[in-house]
């Protein structure tokens, strides 16, 4: 008597597949519903970043750092700023440094929506994408008064920042938090708290807090396993020390402790963390200059430094080696998204195949960061 | 809890967070729409609702460009392409080709922050969709032109007055290094 042949099924998930946040590939080993193991495929939108740094030179890289992570282009550009100052000894101006974060954290606002409403979709709610869409192009209308593009941003200069905040700004940026923060409440009705919507996240794609400091998972991701860990707290960068801010952390409240619910919620609370900071920010922000004075041919001396940023995606390290000459010699950006590509073969052994969907969504990676 | 009641409970917690959640999207039919219907039933057209900063696609003031070539040198991709010569009779600059490729810019504002009369600037025009690539050059300089030289005092041309202050006003939007904030603006 013969026994009925199974074999295991190989997919291919991607790379123009709407779900995958860019062009990402995943290959998916899988035996019937579930999978054994799904393997990242990236690469595909690397276009050698940290190689045109040595072709343009400083200041011409400032646009270039927007394109590395298009989500939350203001830390890539205040990480950039920041480890070329730290190299030759600049000191920005208090208002620069204000500018700065208030610049920043309306981006991480900008950026935390765009993830938790893109896992909506990619779960198959539609409508509060719309809603997220909604209130990321009023902070885009915001940013783009201040800096004239509502993308690719290039703000921010090695010394401090390309423009002032313009007159009446600083009302207009109160009045859309004082309408943000129901907003978020609103936004839970809608969706965080539907019960349909907590079956689908919790539980899966569960990451312990062991695995995720040996994964080196940073950001939201790292937190959501109950670790506390923020740059701006633990290694205080610009002006964070002034003001008073939680770091959310997950609690597993909803499945185990560090699922995808629990990222999900922690970048819903660290949206309500960044819109007090930008209260105290604008409310505190200083006169004065918001540039410092930089010679125009801008050579630091030969050396290497490297700083951290907390992004929206996490831990984000600029590396920068001078060799004294009017180019960058190497420099190399560590982000957050290519981390949490690492740790996705692991966790989606056992998932079915519609929660890779999840796993990808929840750890909020973006294609361009992970390849560069 | 037995398996019983917990499926109940289920069923209600579900129903009531989704009753929850549609009395959101209800409260919508109630609000006013944030969508527009872009480009033909806008009431004004977009590009005169944008900031003043907003960088759209480049434009050169001939008049008062110096031909300093700060803006090409700046420009991180080179499309920026200007040709200066010296006339070896009048000792006058003399500009014969000032051409900006939008098709390679990524109006990241280097050069016009760069610029020291703010002839090149970004205006708030954005819809450059063309048929062909070579129609997204943008030449400036019909007829070689003498380049601006800066007088020591005010500038007196009733010509170049209003452009030159245009420029003056963009310029003055940008951070000056070091130095105080642009004139008419108070400290927050």
């Amino acid at each position: 008597m013969s026994t009925l042949r199974t074999e295991e099924m190989t997919l291919n998930m991607g790379p123009q597949h709407p779900s995958t946040h860019g062009v990402l590939r995943f290959v998916v080993r899988a035996d019937g519903e579930v999978m054994r193991e799904a393997i990242p495929d990236v690469g595909y939108l690397h276009r050698s970043i940290e190689k045109i740094a040595e072709k343009v030179g400083y200041r011409g890289f400032m646009p270039y750092t927007d394109r590395v992570d298009y989500v939350c282009a203001m830390f890539t550009n205040q990480g950039w700023g920041m480890v070329c100052e730290k190299l030759a000894g600049i000191e920005v101006p208090k208002r620069g440094e204000y500018c700065r974060v208030i610049a920043a954290e309306f981006n991480r606002i900008a950026s935390h929506l765009l993830s938790v409403g893109a896992m909506a979709m990619d779960i198959g709610a539609m409508t509060p994408f719309a809603h997220v869409i909604r209130e990321r192009e009023m902070i885009n209308d915001l940013i783009e008064e201040l800096c004239g593009a509502r993308l690719t941003f290039n703000y921010m200069r090695i010394g401090g920042v390309a423009w002032d905040l313009p007159p009446g700004w600083r009302e207009k940026a109160l009045k859309y938090l004082d309408h943000f923060d129901p907003i978020l409440e609103e936004y839970n009705a809608l969706i965080s708290w539907n019960k349909i919507y907590i079956e689908r996240l919790a539980n899966v794609g569960v990451i312990t807090p062991a695995d995720a400091i040996n994964y080196n998972l940073v950001g939201p991701n790292l937190r959501a396993c109950g670790i506390k860990w923020d740059i701006r707290k633990d290694i205080p960068y610009s002006v964070y020390p002034e003001f008073e801010f939680e770091v959310p952390v997950g609690n597993g409240q909803w499945g185990k402790l560090g699922d995808s619910m629990d990222r999900y919620v922690v970048r819903i609370r660290e949206m309500a963390e960044s819109s007090k900071i930008l209260r105290q920010a604008l409310e505190k922000i200083p006169p004065g200059a918001v540039l410092a004075k930089v010679v125009r041919n801008f050579k630091p001396p030969a050396g290497e430094c490297q700083i951290r940023v907390e992004s929206g995606r996490g831990d984000m390290g600029w590396y920068l080696v001078s060799d004294g000459t009017g180019y960058p010699w190497r420099v190399h950006v560590r982000t957050g998204s290519f981390a949490a590509m690492g740790i996705i073969q692991k966790l989606s052994a056992g998932l079915m195949i519609a929660d890779l969907v999840t796993l990808i969504a929840s750890l909020d990676v973006i294609a361009p960061e992970i390849d560069r | 809890m037995s398996a019983v009641s917990e499926y109940a409970h289920n069923i209600k917690d579900t129903v009531s967070t989704i009753f929850e959640g549609m009395a959101v999207t209800a409260s919508h039919f109630m609000r006013k729409p944030y969508t527009v219907q872009y480009p033909d039933r806008m009431p004004v057209r977009v590009q005169d609702t944008l900031p003043f900063r907003y960088r759209g696609i480049l434009e050169v003031d001939l008049e008062i460009c110096t031909g300093c070539l700060a803006c090409e040198r700046a420009c991180p991709i080179d499309c920026i392409v200007i040709v200066a010569d010296k006339d070896q009779q009048t000792r006058q600059l003399l500009l014969s080709q000032f051409d900006i490729d939008i098709a390679k810019c990524m109006y990241c504002g280097l050069c016009s922050e760069a610029c020291p009369t703010g002839s090149i600037h970004h205006t708030t025009e954005f819809e450059g969709a063309d048929y062909s690539l070579e129609s997204l050059i943008r030449r400036f300089v019909k007829d070689p032109v003498i380049a601006y030289k800066a007088k020591k005092g005010p500038e007196t041309d009733p010509r170049i007055a209003p452009i030159l202050s245009r420029g003056m006003a963009y310029l003055d939007q940008w951070a000056q290094p070091g130095g105080e904030k642009p004139a008419g603006e108070e400290p927050a």
